[in-house]
């Protein structure tokens, strides 16, 4: 079980990572994942700075060991999609894409990437389909976000 | 372009093809406290060390609402280009001299309109809203006949981003009318009516353009619903004839004949060549014209190069501070506007 240390390391090297420096989030990462190697977050953050950095071969490899810890972890499908995607491997991203939109119905970045996956294989109108979805969510929350600033203001 | 992030096919077509036609590159970035409308720093505009532009988008739009915002911002740096490219890119600037006569004629406008108010705006309050209000006028000239454009081009040659492209509109609207409400009790009535009498012409013509009833000035402004349909006899006779809202209605009409008159004819699903956004370009500044000209703000501002824009923003205390000098010679003293 991760620890609260863990944790704790893990959201330090998050807040770099909202800051865009990965450099230094991938420190934090590399550090909790030497005390806990079966922390499936951890591999999926490490992953998601990888992607950032442009190295998708090794964010896939880091999302493979994050799902061989938890086969339902949707983000880290997602972000696998993702991989997928930047190393052009338009199927796989389409199947690893469509599991995280299963576990998570609202994950508009799945839905995203399978559209714009389904678009590149000429499959359009089932593209059109993923790209209303992720619309939806992705309006849904932009009103959400508004709504908590005026809240603010 | 260079990006780890998902960028739908057409989007990407149009990034490449925008590189292609101008010769130059495109960084996308993302930022958590970006404009919600995404902002573009253009090689055109600013001095930059690499010949690259960038096109700023919130970091929480991650799939079609970041790609309209690209889409927009690649449109608006074709058609500065290809006026760059081809001919001469110019913005609307103004020189000491023209913010003097622009503050003057504001000044006229505002005392008489004091004159009528009950509640009477402090006097240096009246003074600040002089520059705030030709800086305003500045800025939305320079924003909206351009944003029309844009939004129609998009449109047309991205149809599978339209859906996107009608909620960023109606949010950019809305933002837009609550900015509005704030204001009128403030500033003199006739620049009231006139920025909203734009901003309403804008919508009309997107309304029309989009389609989308949704973005009907008349609908969606609360203010202006009791103008839709209203009869002529009625518009006449009821005191709402006398309100701001009413006459933003009048003269944004008159506007919307205007921005008609220059886009109707535009075909815009025409190759996307470089003569054809210079067409787009010119367009825009014979629009510009025309709409200052009615506006009766032809002489406060000038066609210049962007820089001389940057560089008259760098000045703009200064300016203001000069064009009061003009406007009430000794009567402000010396320190005024310093703090």
């Amino acid at each position: 079980m991760t620890t609260k240390e863990v944790v704790e390391i893990l959201k330090k090297g998050m807040a770099y990572a909202q800051r865009t420096k990965f450099r230094e989030a991938m420190a934090y990462y590399n550090k909790a994942l030497t005390l806990d190697p079966k922390c499936p977050e951890g591999w999926y953050l490490r992953a998601s700075a990888l992607i950032e950095t442009g190295k998708p071969e090794e964010a896939l490899a880091d999302c493979n060991r994050a799902l061989a810890l938890n086969q339902n972890y949707s983000d880290a499908w997602s972000k696998k999609g993702l991989a997928l995607f930047n190393l052009e491997r338009f199927e796989d991203a389409v199947v690893a894409a469509t599991r995280a939109s299963t576990l998570n119905g609202n994950d508009a970045t799945a839905w995203y990437i399978k559209g714009v996956c389904l678009d590149e294989l000429g499959r359009s109108d089932e593209a059109q389909e993923a790209y209303g979805k992720s619309l939806e969510l992705e309006i849904i929350m932009d009103m959400d976000a508004e709504r908590k600033k005026v809240r603010r203001s | 372009m260079k990006t780890e992030m998902p960028l739908s096919k057409p989007i990407r077509r149009l990034v490449k093809q925008t590189e292609d036609m101008l010769d130059t590159q495109i960084s996308l970035l993302r930022q958590p406290d970006a404009e919600p409308g995404g902002t573009l720093v253009d090689v055109y505009t600013y001095d930059m060390e690499k010949n690259v532009n960038v096109i700023i988008f919130p970091a929480q739009y991650i799939g079609l609402l970041k790609d309209f915002i690209i889409a927009k911002h690649c449109t608006s740096l074709l058609i500065k280009g290809a006026a760059y490219k081809k001919s001469k890119y110019r913005v609307l600037s103004y020189t000491e001299d023209s913010v003097a006569r622009a503050m003057r004629q504001i000044y006229i406008d505002a005392l008489k309109d004091e004159a009528k108010k009950e509640n009477k705006l402090p006097v240096d309050k009246l003074i600040q809203m002089l520059f705030i209000l030709f800086t305003q006028f500045n800025d939305d000239m320079n924003e909206i006949p351009w944003n029309a454009m844009m939004n129609a081009s998009v449109y047309h040659r991205m149809p599978k981003i339209r859906k996107t492209q009608l909620y960023h509109v109606m949010k950019e609207s809305k933002n837009d009318m609550d900015e509005m409400m704030e204001q009128e009790s403030i500033v003199p009535r006739r620049y009231f009516v006139l920025d909203k009498a734009l901003f309403y012409a804008r919508d009309m013509f997107l309304a029309k353009t989009l389609p989308a009833d949704e973005l009907m000035p008349v609908l969606n402004i609360p203010q202006m619903k009791k103008f839709n349909h209203l009869e002529v006899k009625e518009m006449l006779t009821t005191r709402w004839t006398h309100t701001a809202w009413y006459q933003s209605k009048v003269f944004g009409d008159n506007m919307v004949e205007i921005v008609d008159k220059h886009l109707d004819k535009v075909e815009w699903n025409t190759p996307p060549t470089l003569d054809h956004y210079l067409e787009l370009y010119n367009l825009g500044v014979n629009l510009s014209n025309h709409l200052l000209s009615f506006m009766t703000m032809k002489d406060w501002f000038i066609w210049e190069e962007p820089k001389h824009l940057l560089q008259a923003h760098q000045r703009k205390g200064e300016y203001e501070k000069l064009a009061l000098k003009k406007i009430f010679g000794d009567l402000l003293g010396e320190s005024w506007g310093d703090t």
